[in-house]
């Protein structure tokens, strides 16, 4: 194999792919990233037998072939070159790199037994713009568990519904739903928060539509000139939407900025007792009031005046509020539940697409 | 042959065939689902496998299925479900939304811990005896307050008391008594689950869950419990990533009413290195010191004990056995047992003559003591020289290390009051003679001045 890039593609390439390769694994060869040569492009990939990252960057190829190297070592060797053309030569199981004065060789193994990147045949596809995915994962991901003892939920539902599709999130405690487009076809996909945080990464700052295409075991999306594969988590998803109230008996409005500020500050009163803060809703005073106890520190009570329908109380953990309102992008808020046991919506108040429910705590 | 057996047959062979870690990643999951029609089908944990399996290994695994006698024409690779593979995970329970009970770590699935704690080292109840309870434990004027808080625990976990935190010296009964606090709520409720440790194995737990990765495993064992017993906890001492996890669990428990019972050596503010917001919380319950049993609650343990074993002891003997040890019950068994062992061998009777040929008498045990080393030690463990104690000096530092050096020497030599003042450079026998009476005093509510008598003792007869 022998081959010439720019650093700048190469490094981007490496820092989508190498974070995928892990030491951890029984199988010292998956700790490598395998390059590639396919036509006139190079293909860097790597995977840890639960997802899998290509990114195709395209050079001058003069002779074809394949080879894996250590990829954290590749990663930092390249990051740390200048800009400019770098020289790939390989000799049998040695990756030769010249760049300006640098002059190395790694040491790495034939790529024949590198895993097999994984393939679609015959699956569907529909597309969605990587900027409404990309906002739409950000504002879900929170809500997922990371208790790997109930895997369905570890994972992001992208479903359809009545026309439209929908990405999920629910750790038992909390609930993120977000509606992202109309889409004609059927979707019901499962799969791992983890990928997802990895797909995030790679979208970036990218604005094209990403391709997503899935057969009833694994999911390919294709950015650019990355393709990530992710199996699916099997399983039911719970059928969270009859959770979700559609009246409330108690509702507060008020800007966003506002409940954050009251939140934190009682929050610091709350650390004793795992976050947890009472909201307290007056529509005579037309305040919403978040009372803390801590019962070393002390205790606080902050206000803030609010449009209130109905007068109740709820416990809720601070930090789900702040989390919830940290991805809800409108300046007004709506606070709503049905009693102190039923669970409490969080929106915004002009967003129609997304709903951040929280599980009130037992006080 | 079944499916099962002649799968691990063709494994068994194709792992000599290949590198370890290509076997464990690719092959360890792996079954054999069916034999049908001439068509093998083999199960693979995900899509990653399965690929590998039918690109890269589909000629080795047809090879030596054919080794193993098996007439087929095609092999087929399918995908297993997840839940048929990994036996740790909760299977085909509903998912529904939860209101948490204040902490947000709730465990909500009860039967992940006693699997997932196999990785760990214990159960639920191991390091529970059930040889101790409230029954067999001699309460004495020492242990009468934490005896009662026992028992109020054990009856109601997690209301009073909580945390309880039990301190005192070795051997008088803080293990006896605080198992039998969690015998006694298993008793009570025998779906409880009581979780007894010793800080050295909490911590070594929690490094095992570092190591292995598994510190939810971790977490959901402890964090799960309804009752939560370590025992020693002075050893945490400067070990700070455990006191942090112990920290957390603490808070997740105390705040869901969850009883915890503490022990220790010493009291929570004299445990060196112990984080303060550690020690604040063991002193949020009740704090109890637990003493030496006195004169009459050693004679009746070893009258209790000897019943036991079917033998009974003439008082004098009673006493000799009470007077030989004064502060650690265990070494009272301990003497027991050595006086029972001998009787039984020599088929004698446990009489006056016996145990004082054995175990020597109690007056004749400090003779090989002089003073000069209970002055030495007493200096050494106060960390100034034998100089200073012996010297003119009155500061605080000297004086108290110098009335407990006179102290020791009347407790342990017997010495005259006017020895004792010679001995230390003084002139006037009162001098000693208020010593002594002030450190007696002082003892009994001083808990600094009980643990540098007690270390200074330990000492000199190690």
């Amino acid at each position: 194999m022998k081959l010439q890039v720019t650093q700048e593609n190469l490094n981007r390439a490496l820092n989508n792919v190498a974070r995928v390769a892990s030491t951890k694994n029984a199988l010292p060869i998956l700790s490598n990233v395998l390059i590639k040569t396919i036509d006139n492009r190079v293909c860097i990939a790597a995977t840890n037998l639960n997802i899998a990252i290509t990114h195709y960057i395209g050079s001058k190829v003069s002779e074809e072939g394949s080879i894996t190297v250590p990829a954290r070592l590749m990663q930092d060797f390249v990051a740390s070159l200048p800009s400019g053309i770098i020289d790939i030569k390989v000799d049998d199981t040695k990756l030769r790199i010249k760049a300006d004065k640098y002059n190395s060789t790694i040491n790495g193994t034939v790529a024949d037994d590198y895993p097999v990147m994984p393939q679609i045949n015959n699956g569907s596809t529909w597309n969605v713009p990587a900027a409404e995915l990309k906002k739409a994962l950000q504002q879900v991901i929170l809500a997922a568990s990371n208790d790997d003892a109930r895997p369905i939920l570890t994972g992001i539902f992208f479903h359809t519904h009545e026309g439209h599709l929908y990405i999920a999130a629910t750790d038992s405690y909390r609930l993120a739903e977000k509606r992202i487009m109309p889409l004609a076809q059927e979707v019901k996909l499962l799969l791992p928060a983890s990928a997802m945080q990895d797909l995030l990464r790679i979208i970036g700052d990218a604005d094209e539509e990403i391709v997503v295409t899935h057969d009833d075991q694994q999911v390919l999306f294709t950015v650019g000139d990355v393709e990530l594969v992710t199996r699916l988590i099997d399983g039911v998803y719970p059928d969270y939407r009859k959770l979700i109230p559609t009246s409330f008996s108690t509702a507060a409005v008020l800007p966003k900025a506002e409940l954050v500020n009251i939140t934190k500050v009682s929050s610091l009163f709350a650390r004793e007792s795992a976050g947890s803060v009472t909201l307290d809703l007056d529509e005579d005073e037309k305040q919403i009031s978040i009372r803390s106890i801590a019962s070393q520190l002390g205790e606080n009570t902050a206000t803030a005046s609010a449009k209130v329908t109905g007068t109740a109380s709820i416990t809720l953990n601070s930090r789900f509020i702040l989390d919830g309102l940290g991805v809800i992008n409108d300046s007004e808020v709506s606070v709503a539940f049905n009693g102190k046991l039923e669970p409490c919506v969080i929106k915004g108040v002009e967003d129609k697409d997304y709903i951040h429910l929280i599980m009130p705590l037992k006080s | 042959m079944d499916t099962a057996s002649l799968w691990q047959a063709v494994l068994g062979e194709i792992e000599l065939g290949v590198s370890n870690g290509n076997f464990v990643t690719w092959f360890k999951n792996t079954r054999l689902l069916k034999i049908q029609d001439g068509c093998v089908q083999i199960g693979a944990p995900n899509v990653f496998i399965k690929q590998q399996l039918e690109k890269r290994f589909n000629d080795l695994i047809a090879e030596t299925l054919t080794k193993n006698d098996v007439a087929y024409t095609t092999i087929e690779y399918k995908i297993l479900p997840t839940s048929s593979l990994n036996s740790r995970r909760v299977k085909d329970e509903p998912v529904v939304l939860q209101n948490q009970t204040a902490q947000p770590v709730k465990v909500t699935n009860r039967p992940t811990a006693p699997t997932s704690a196999n990785s760990l080292t214990h159960s639920y109840r191991q390091g529970l005896n059930e040889r101790y309870n409230f029954d067999n434990f001699i309460v004495g004027g020492g242990s009468e307050l934490a005896y009662a808080a026992c028992q109020a625990i054990a009856q109601n976990p997690g209301t009073k008391y909580n945390p309880l935190f039990l301190y005192g010296g070795v051997g008088i009964g803080k293990t006896h008594l605080i198992q039998a606090a969690g015998n006694g709520i298993i008793a009570k409720n025998p779906g409880a689950s009581v979780v007894y440790v010793s800080s050295e194995q909490f911590i070594q737990e929690f490094l095992d869950a570092i190591r292995f990765k598994k510190n939810t495993d971790f977490a959901a064992v402890y964090r799960s419990a309804d009752v939560l017993i370590i025992d020693d906890i002075q050893f945490i001492a400067g070990k700070e990533k455990t006191q942090d996890e112990l920290f957390h669990t603490f808070n997740a428990l105390h705040q869901a009413n969850k009883q915890i019972i503490i022990t220790s050596d010493r009291q929570p503010k004299d445990i060196p290195t112990l984080t303060d917001r550690l020690r604040s919380r063991f002193e949020w319950g009740m704090a109890i010191d637990m003493q030496a049993p006195d004169f009459e609650t050693r004679c009746a343990i070893i009258q209790s004990k000897a019943e036991t074993h079917n033998l009974s002891l003439t008082p004098t003997v009673v006493e000799h056995l009470a007077n030989y040890v004064q502060n650690n019950i265990r070494e009272l068994e301990g003497a027991l047992n050595q006086l029972i062992a001998f009787c039984e061998m020599r088929n004698v009777d446990p009489t006056l003559e016996v145990a004082v040929a054995l175990l020597g008498n109690t007056k004749a045990r400090p003779k090989h003591l002089s003073a000069k080393q209970i002055i030495e030690r007493t200096a050494r463990h106060f960390q100034i020289s034998v100089d200073e104690l012996l010297g003119p000096k009155r500061d605080k530092e000297i004086v108290v290390p110098r009335q407990i050096a006179m102290y020791m020497l009347r407790s342990e030599l017997h010495l005259s009051f006017p020895k004792i003042a010679r001995e230390l450079g003084r002139k006037d026998h009162t001098t000693a003679i208020h010593s002594v009476e002030k450190i007696e005093k002082e003892k009994a509510f001083d808990n600094e001045v009980r643990v540098a008598i007690a270390d200074i003792k330990e000492r000199l007869y190690a």
